[in-house]
């Protein structure tokens, strides 16, 4: 969460010569970053990021704390000016305010009735308000806010005369009950919700969040409750979220805020109002605080906090740092005993939470950088590394003209391909686009087709993913590589060229394709077992998609040496008259069972009803005779004259 | 034979002069001077001539046989020098005739490079689910019950009974829940072998996050360092970082960590690179001199315990940084919305 604050504002607290640009700096690289210092008339505006961690740096008087421990440590001399924060005369009115708590949410409330005059803030507080990005309204609202800005509590107010019971009672919602909010907005709450009533069922704030059209002050108000209310963060984080009211309280009280700092809220308000709104206290103030803030004390050894950080720091400058960020440290040995101020209560736990206090004071700028020594004890082996084979294959098909896209894995239920009450399904999809995660990736790659319509040719492919539901373990996810050609000459031979070749270059030899239901859809096997498809969608478009991860377990490195052969090969070509229904990988096949002297069968030609096959025979040790190629090409053709019921051309 | 010798001349010039190819060219050259060759058989015949009429003849065969060499030699020297006229011809500004060639897309490059400079350094990649169990994602790194990245809000969620154990399953929202699947994986495996753990581990996978707007897609990438063994400190860590800043970025950047909050890491860190633009000095594109890549810290010891680990024996760094942060902070890439990178119109993949 960023917040912006004056520099002026800051220095109200913080006495140092630094300039807004130094000090943004030096806060950056041992604190909280500031990210941007910009100038602001004679002034300075920062914009700075607090973690979640440190709620007690959402405010100026946090900061100048946390800006007078760091400082010095670069040399520039600073010092924290806390708040004087007046403790009011008991006055002698007691205008009735009864205040209701809840055991279970409540961790502190705070309260104070007072008499005021409403009109507008002076320049100064309107001028520090708006450049923190906080709208200035009138006096009674706008102490609210500086209180919260310069002491980093939440704070709200009522309208006294606006609570006809003079009772604040804090409850859960019940589902359904409805509130407006002061800006006019109604909700129904989901019920759980930490609100306000008048003890009646009349909900006059939806507490830490924001408060109500029905309770809230406006210009004819005389008497108001000055309110501070500390609960249960989880549920403040949740209501909020639900109902999507993210206020500035809302977002701090839900990181849990130091109930310690609660009074201080109310009274550096009370004297607020005093000097900006005639204020005047008409009741004793109210404190509910059932358990007040038990200090807790870490440890942490000399040995541990100079082996994180990597260099030997000592104990008296661990012990400096520690105090100067309020903490009370005691020694024993060369063990630190560190007692948690109430600010630091939340994130202050355990050994390492001591260590990482006193390096980043100590400066992560001022520690070498050096490679660890330690070596991973994983050994190279490329034929198992599904890295390098994806790598590679992702080259080969780049180098042979595809472009690789990166597609959503969430599908629209249009997307996706089979029954959706198999589907991986998300709970709390991002819009009907993002519902299903994918089975297969080649409705992904069609939704890009279609987003380049105007593309004549395409070649695209992507590998990534597909998820299958198991009731009984996680999805189980595959690794597949799928391709969409869309070319006036896309061939089916090309696709099934391009896998073959590929899994030449994989080392894999037992890559078969095989048509299932005529061209429409072809399925590729590795041995016998089913890995991928190629379909043919239309006359210019065809796409594959494979189980790269079963390409990837059978890819091997491993070649074995065949020796040169020394007597050249004989090569005859053959021409068949066969009937179209068979298929010319079956006749290759047949070709090659006929005799080990068969080196290479390939299509050479194919018109009307007779195709030209091209043989290269070949001996390892002799030439062939023209007697030895005649005999073998007599058994073949008469074995392709039985099986096929082929005819010489 | 001195009629036979004319003739065979005559002949083979006539033959020599009409060639239309280099190929014709030699398969005369053959047909008269090879092995076989007209001319060198009838050269033969001159022993049975008479012992007297030998030099003659043999005078006028050697002529023959310059002639005939001459004139396959300036036959070829006539088709050289077409050869080169036709060369000269060439137009050579007429397009070239390429071979394919596509485009990998930015996110593998970039996974490329950083996988490049991390295996340089010894780390090793590995691979975990994308779908995992809360324990990965959230419980055994450390956070607590009611965080904020725990929520429907940041997380998605799969629509599955909860694993009684592991907890609900979702789509991982950061590459961190390999580090527990890692650790986990050697402490299994030290039990089995006795082997020592000594983890150098790159995880760069596909993330998730509810989440979509001009800096945020619902998908993206992340690349998970983490080292664990025994005295591994901050330096370490500053020592990685920037190794891998200048290495992807370029030896000028400075690296830079400062405190951040992590519930997975104690200290935490927030990682910066100085900025490319201005050199450091402050500009508009970054903050005060620095952009920040992202987040960094030591391994929380409740993290190294729930994987089974004595914290007291082992500590550890770990990284988890944004492959498209780092891919959109290079230098003359300066996309304006994150989105184009899965938006895959080929008019953008294509120019990379």
């Amino acid at each position: 969460m960023n917040i912006k604050i004056l520099d002026s504002w800051l220095k109200d607290y913080l006495k140092t010569n630094a300039s807004a640009k130094e000090i943004a700096k030096e806060m950056s690289l041992t604190s909280v970053s500031i990210e941007r210092v910009e100038p602001h008339n004679s002034d300075y505006v920062y914009d700075i990021e607090v973690t979640t961690n440190r709620p007690d740096l959402m405010s100026v008087v946090g900061l100048a704390r946390e800006a007078a421990a760091v400082l010095p440590q670069a040399n520039i001399q600073a010092k924290f000016v806390a708040p004087t924060i007046k403790i009011p005369e008991k006055p002698l009115a007691k205008t009735p305010l009864t205040i209701i708590s809840d055991e279970k949410n409540v961790r502190r409330i705070c309260a104070a009735v007072m008499e005021v005059t409403v009109g507008k803030s002076p320049s100064e507080i309107t001028e520090r308000l708006e450049t923190s990005d906080i709208r200035s309204l009138n006096n009674l609202i706008d102490i609210t806010n500086y209180v919260m800005r310069t002491i980093g509590h939440p704070t709200h107010v009522f309208d006294y005369d606006r609570l006809p019971n003079h009772t604040i009672r804090i409850r859960e919602s019940k589902k359904g009950e409805t509130i407006t909010t002061l800006d006019g907005k109604s909700y129904t709450l989901p019920g759980g919700d930490i609100i306000a009533d008048e003890g009646t069922n009349n909900i006059i704030d939806l507490i830490s969040i924001m408060g109500l059209e029905n309770s809230v002050v406006n210009d004819n108000t005389k008497r108001i409750v000055l309110f501070i209310d500390n609960v249960d963060p989880h549920k403040i984080r949740k209501t909020s979220m639900q109902l999507g009211i993210r206020t500035e309280a809302a977002q701090m009280n839900e990181k849990g805020i130091d109930p310690e700092r609660a009074m201080d809220a109310l009274l550096f308000g009370i004297s607020l109002y005093e000097k900006y709104a005639k204020g005047k206290l008409i009741a004793p103030i109210i404190d509910i605080y059932p358990h007040p803030y038990k200090p807790k004390t870490v440890s942490v050894t000399l040995a541990k906090i100079q082996e994180v950080i990597g260099v030997p720091i000592t104990l008296v400058k661990s012990v400096a740092i520690l105090e100067k960020l309020g903490f009370a440290v005691t020694t024993k040995e060369t063990t630190i005993l560190a007692t948690v101020p109430s600010f630091r209560a939340e994130d202050i736990s355990i050994p390492e939470d001591l260590i990482e206090e006193i390096a980043r004071v100590y400066g992560y700028h001022n520690l070498p950088n050096q490679l660890p020594g330690i070596t991973s004890n994983s050994i190279v082996n490329f034929s198992a590394n599904p890295f390098y084979w994806e790598e590679r294959a992702k080259n080969a098909l780049k180098y042979w003209g595809y472009t690789e896209v990166y597609t959503y894995p969430m599908v629209s239920e249009a997307m996706y391909e089979g029954p959706t009450s198999e589907a991986v399904k998300l709970a709390n999809p991002l819009g009907e686009e993002f519902v299903y995660m994918r089975r297969t990736l080649v409705p992904s790659l069609l939704k890009v087709l279609e987003e380049n319509r105007q593309a004549t040719t395409l070649q695209i492919f992507e590998i990534a993913n597909v998820y299958e539901k198991d009731d009984k373990s996680l999805p189980r996810e595959t690794r597949m590589l799928a391709g969409l050609i869309r070319d006036s000459r896309a061939n089916f031979f090309r696709v099934k060229g391009l896998l073959e070749q590929l899994a030449d270059d994989f080392g894999i030899s037992n890559l078969g394709v095989r048509a299932t239901k005529s061209g429409l859809e072809t399925e590729i096997k590795l041995g016998s077992q089913v890995i991928g498809t190629i379909e043919i969608l239309d006359e210019d478009l065809i796409n594959f998609e494979i189980n790269f991860a079963q390409l990837v377990e059978h890819a091997t490195r491993t070649h074995s040496l065949k020796p040169l052969a020394k007597y050249p090969p004989i090569v005859e070509d053959i021409s068949l008259v066969l009937t179209e229904e068979i298929p010319t990988g079956d006749v290759i096949a047949e070709i090659k069972k006929q005799s080990s002297l068969v080196r290479e069968v390939t299509l050479l030609d194919k018109f009307e009803n007779s195709r030209t096959f091209h043989i290269l025979y070949q001996h390892q040790e002799k030439n062939l005779t023209s007697e030895e190629i005649a005999t073998l090409r007599a058994k073949i053709i008469q074995h392709l004259k039985q099986t096929f019921k082929a005819k010489l051309k | 034979m001195e009629n036979e010798l004319m003739n065979l001349k005559n002949n083979a010039v006539s033959l020599i002069l009409d060639a239309k190819s280099e190929k014709e060219l030699e398969e005369l050259k053959l047909q008269f001077l090879g092995k076989n060759g007209s001319f060198t058989l009838l050269v033969k015949e001159i022993a049975k001539l008479p012992a007297e009429k030998r030099p003659e003849v043999g005078v006028l065969a050697n002529e023959t046989k310059k002639i005939i060499e001459e004139a396959l030699e300036n036959t070829a020297t006539q088709f050289q020098t077409q050869k080169k006229e036709a060369i000269k011809k060439i137009d050579v500004t007429e397009p070239g005739l390429r071979p394919p060639l596509g485009h990998l897309h930015l996110v593998t490059q970039a996974i490329e490079e950083i996988t490049a400079i991390f295996e340089h350094i010894g780390f090793t990649r590995v691979r975990y689910p994308e779908i995992e169990y809360d324990w990965y994602a959230f419980e055994a790194l450390n956070f607590p019950e009611n965080h904020p990245a725990r929520d429907d809000w940041e997380t998605f969620f799969i629509d599955q009974t909860p694993d009684p154990q592991k907890g609900p399953v979702l789509l991982t929202p950061h590459t961190s829940s390999g580090q527990i699947r890692e650790m986990e994986r050697q402490v299994a495996n030290q039990k089995k072998t006795g082997e020592e753990i000594s983890i150098k581990m790159l995880n760069i996978a596909k993330t998730y996050r509810r989440q979509s707007d001009v800096s945020h897609t619902p998908m993206f990438h992340q690349f998970e360092t983490l080292v664990v063994g025994e005295n591994i400190s901050i330096t370490h860590l500053k020592g990685v970082l920037d190794y891998f800043v200048k290495a992807y970025f370029g030896q000028k950047r400075k690296s830079r960590i400062r405190p951040y909050h992590f519930q997975f890491t104690e200290p935490s860190f927030e990682t910066d690179v100085s900025c490319g633009v201005c050199e450091g000095k402050g500009c508009k594109l970054c903050k005060e001199g620095w952009l920040e890549l992202g987040g960094a810290g030591m391994v929380h010891p409740n993290v190294l315990r729930n994987c089974g680990l004595d914290p007291e024996k082992y500590s550890g760094f770990a990284s988890g940084w944004g492959v498209e942060r780092v891919l959109t902070m290079k230098e003359g890439l300066e996309i304006d919305d994150i989105r184009l990178l899965y938006s895959n119109k080929l008019e953008f993949l294509d120019q990379f």
